[in-house]
């Protein structure tokens, strides 16, 4: 069979998909976010870089790196451990784990959505209409406090929906953390007072810098056990500015000591989104001084050491992320939640992938008995899993994350596309009065206008519900579009061909 | 001389073949507005149009009997369905559906099971009412706005009324009548289900252009011949189409209430589609083609 040009377009589609694709066997964990503390970001450890061996034992899978981690800081003594990634090689002695976290290298560059890989999407209202830019500052606020927390595979933007409602879409692949909710949900209004005086809030740029990452400003102090639970403490040091120094010492000077006379008889009082938060005993060796360096405590419970640890590190970060990000003009209403089990996905993909291919073959079946030519049923295989491969390679060239409704949309598109097909194969073999290439010209006057009905029915979907819908709309239109251009000229071809031999 | 007879019949009485699919529609719309008199709209809503939590929990022992009863007392309107798993059939979890916030279901689902909701185990989805409510309009409208844009489009392209009208009015009485069908099936609609429709809109249109472009642009045939192969490839687009729909909607079904729920209406409506494409719009269409050869 003579390989016509349009044939020929549909190789090079196919190629392009299967680079953009790229299907990889790389064996490895990759790494997908790093804690802030984590010693090896000052080795100069980066997300997206591939660990193969620690301690010269090969990881292959998180399986492999989960078991390694537990044979190694199971006893909770120091070790000197060697990590070789596909970039460097690092070592660090810590009896603790790294503080990051990994995901099995991906196979192909194509892209899940949240509901098939696990994970958190958030849809957050302000409680006030905002406009464009207010919203692109919401959406940088809000980053910088996921930064800020440690949470690096974090995708934030800002949405409308068709009624000009503005939302924050935040979506978070993998493990998402507990407070989540706190963390984006929170205005982040701060203020420090003593009695009912502000000494320094956050709007004010009052406070010039916040230690973190680093133990000798910023730590958990102390740990232990009291009524069946554990109490941690934690201190970190924040720089305030001149003028907020100034104020403390104004507010101090006229305080009167406590019957002790270690501390003020008043305290410093933090309050976020007016709750307060800490209220920390002020010495009475600062009564009345322009303090720019000020050490602010809390503590974190937890029912056994790991936990309060843990909660009470959780606790601080919060507060040194509000601190440091600032607050923002309004309150944030959480609208919409998801957390969805990354367990569930696994087996979904598989279940979905099978619908699929069984889908595609019961269809070949239908089209042989039908025309009774194997050839024709074999030719509208391939072109079915080739517009497959072509949807997947754009939307894995535009990164595009492959959602629910975007693979309803890949089955929608498969679907029409074998409908057009059969009009193609009906008008081949129909009458031999008029030429091939007229019978062809028809078949394509209906595909053409079928594409075109298609097309403007799901223009309005592209807003509709803030976008959560984009995802179907954005494959069914690829799909479509590389159907009318590329597969359905080539299957025409083929069975012209077919037809002609 | 069998298919002479048949035509015979057929040029006789195609015409009434017509009365079975406007009677049904007709009853439909009948059906629709008291409906939407009794319920306040045209479909029953899940909570992702008003609002409220899904909570999927993968447990393999839990009985989901007593989940029900434990929890019905304070979420009257509770709604659970088990998860199975595809190969064997036996227990993966279950869906558990209230208009309750999450706020109040995840403690009281927490506190029936003995343990904590984490990621590793659940899945957690909640949406606002006010929200909800406000994407059900607008997908609602994104449909209506579909179908107009799809009407358009269809005038366009064969530019006379009565073909396009047919072909319209063909899809206009799949969804009417796919409507009614989830209604009496008492499916709660979900936002994805809205979706369906506007997939339907597509794959209803695509044998009535495939007719109308078959009976108005190629004349090689006698109208009926044109007819009868225009049926065979449409009956062969929308038989395939079914079978893929069928088998997806049979392998998911346990595992996505949003894949299954969009299968079941493309069931429903590619089924309706046969009936409305080949006794309303195919008449219809052979009507206007004769009466007008009759005219010139």
């Amino acid at each position: 069979m003579k390989i016509t040009l349009r044939i020929w377009i549909l190789i090079i589609a196919l190629v392009l998909s299967i680079i953009a694709i790229r299907p990889g066997f790389q064996s490895g964990v990759v790494i997908t976010s790093i804690d802030q503390d984590s010693l090896l970001v000052k080795e100069g450890l980066g997300t997206g870089e591939i660990i193969k061996d620690i301690n010269g034992k090969e990881i292959k899978n998180k399986q492999d790196y989960a078991q390694i981690l537990t044979e190694l800081f199971s006893d909770k003594v120091e070790k000197r451990t060697d990590i070789k990634t596909n970039k460097n090689e690092y070592t660090v002695l810590t009896n603790n784990t790294f503080g990051i976290t990994v995901e099995n290298v991906p196979k192909t560059r194509i892209q899940t959505g949240l509901d098939l890989r696990g994970g958190a999407r958030a849809l957050v209202q302000p409680d006030v209409q905002i406009s464009s830019s207010e919203l692109d500052d919401l959406v940088e606020i809000s980053r910088n406090r996921l930064n800020v927390y440690g949470l690096s595979d974090v995708n934030i933007k800002g949405v409308s929906d068709l009624s000009g409602d503005k939302f924050l879409l935040i979506e978070i692949a993998g493990a998402t953390p507990a407070d989540l909710e706190k963390l984006i949900g929170q205005q982040g209004k701060f203020e420090a007072k003593i009695g009912n005086k502000s000494v320094f809030s956050g709007e004010n740029k009052d406070v010039r810098n916040v230690c973190r990452n680093d133990a000798t400003c910023a730590a958990v102090t102390s740990c232990s056990p009291a009524q069946g639970a554990y109490f941690c403490n934690f201190a970190f040091t924040i720089y305030l500015s001149e003028e907020a120094a100034d104020r403390h010492a104004q507010i101090t000077k006229n305080v009167t000591l406590d019957e002790t006379g270690q501390y003020l008889s008043e305290k410093l009082v933090l309050l976020i989104d007016g709750n307060e938060v800490e209220s920390l005993l002020i010495s009475s060796g600062l009564r009345g001084q322009a303090t720019t360096q000020i050490s602010i405590q809390g503590s974190g419970t937890g029912t056994t050491r790991d936990d309060a640890l843990k909660n009470t590190r959780a606790e601080m970060r919060q507060l040194q992320t509000i601190l440091l990000t600032g607050s923002l003009p309004y309150k944030l209403n959480i609208v919409r939640l998801d957390t969805i089990s990354p367990s569930l996905g696994e087996e979904f993909s598989y279940t979905l992938l099978m619908a699929g291919i069984v889908s595609i073959i019961a269809v070949s079946l239908i089209i042989f008995v039908r025309y009774r030519k194997i050839k024709i049923s074999l030719s509208l295989l391939i072109t079915s899993f080739s517009e497959i491969i072509i949807i997947l390679g754009v939307a894995a060239f535009l990164r595009w994350n492959l959602d629910l409704p975007s693979i309803a949309g890949i089955l929608a598109t498969i679907g029409t596309g074998v409908d057009q097909q059969i009009v193609i194969l009906d008008e081949a073999f129909r009458s031999k009065i008029v030429s091939i290439k007229q019978r062809m010209k028809q078949a394509l006057f209906v595909i053409v206008s079928a594409y075109l009905t298609a097309v403007v029915s799901l223009i309005p979907l592209y807003k509709a519900g803030a976008g959560l819908f984009k995802g179907f709309a954005l494959t069914t239109l690829i799909g479509i579009t590389a159907g009318v251009l590329i597969t359905r000229p080539a299957f025409s071809d083929m069975i012209k061909k077919l037809e002609e031999n | 001389m069998d298919e002479t007879e048949t035509r015979n019949w057929y040029d006789r009485y195609y015409k009434f073949t017509m009365i079975l699919p406007l009677t049904f529609l007709l009853f439909s719309i009948v059906y629709l507005v008291n409906f939407n008199i009794r319920e306040g709209d045209l479909i029953y809503k899940d909570v992702s149009l008003t609002g409220g939590t899904i909570i999927t929990v993968l447990d393999k022992k839990v009985n989901i009997e007593d989940v029900k009863k434990a929890l019905e007392v304070q979420f009257p309107d509770l709604a659970i369905r088990k998860i199975s798993e595809l190969r064997t059939g036996s227990q993966k979890g279950f869906f558990l559906e209230t208009k309750a916030d999450v706020k109040e279901a995840k403690p009281a689902l927490e506190k029936h099971l003995g343990y904590n909701l984490t990621q590793e185990n659940s899945s957690v989805e909640f949406s606002g009412s006010a929200l909800s409510s406000g994407f059900y309009q607008q997908l609602r409208f994104a449909v209506l706005l579909a179908f107009v844009f799809m009407a358009i489009v269809v005038f366009l392209v064969f530019r006379t009324f009565v073909p396009s009208f047919a072909v319209i009015l063909s899809a206009f009485a799949d969804i009417i009548m796919t409507i009614v069908m989830v209604d009496l099936l008492g499916i709660s609609l979900s936002l994805a289900g809205i979706i369906a429709f506007l997939m339907l809109i597509g794959y209803s249109v695509d044998t009535d252009i495939l007719l109308t472009s078959r009976l108005l642009k190629q004349r090689d045939y006698k109208l009926n011949r044109q007819l009868y192969d225009a049926f065979k490839t449409g009956i062969t687009m929308t038989l395939t189409s079914i079978a893929a729909v069928g088998i997806s909607l049979a392998i998911i079904y346990s595992y996505s209430d949003v894949l299954r729920q969009i299968f079941t209406i493309l069931l429903i409506g590619l089924g309706f589609d046969i009936v409305n494409t080949w006794l309303t719009n195919a008449p219809l269409l052979k009507w206007y083609i004769e009466s007008k050869e009759d005219k010139s």
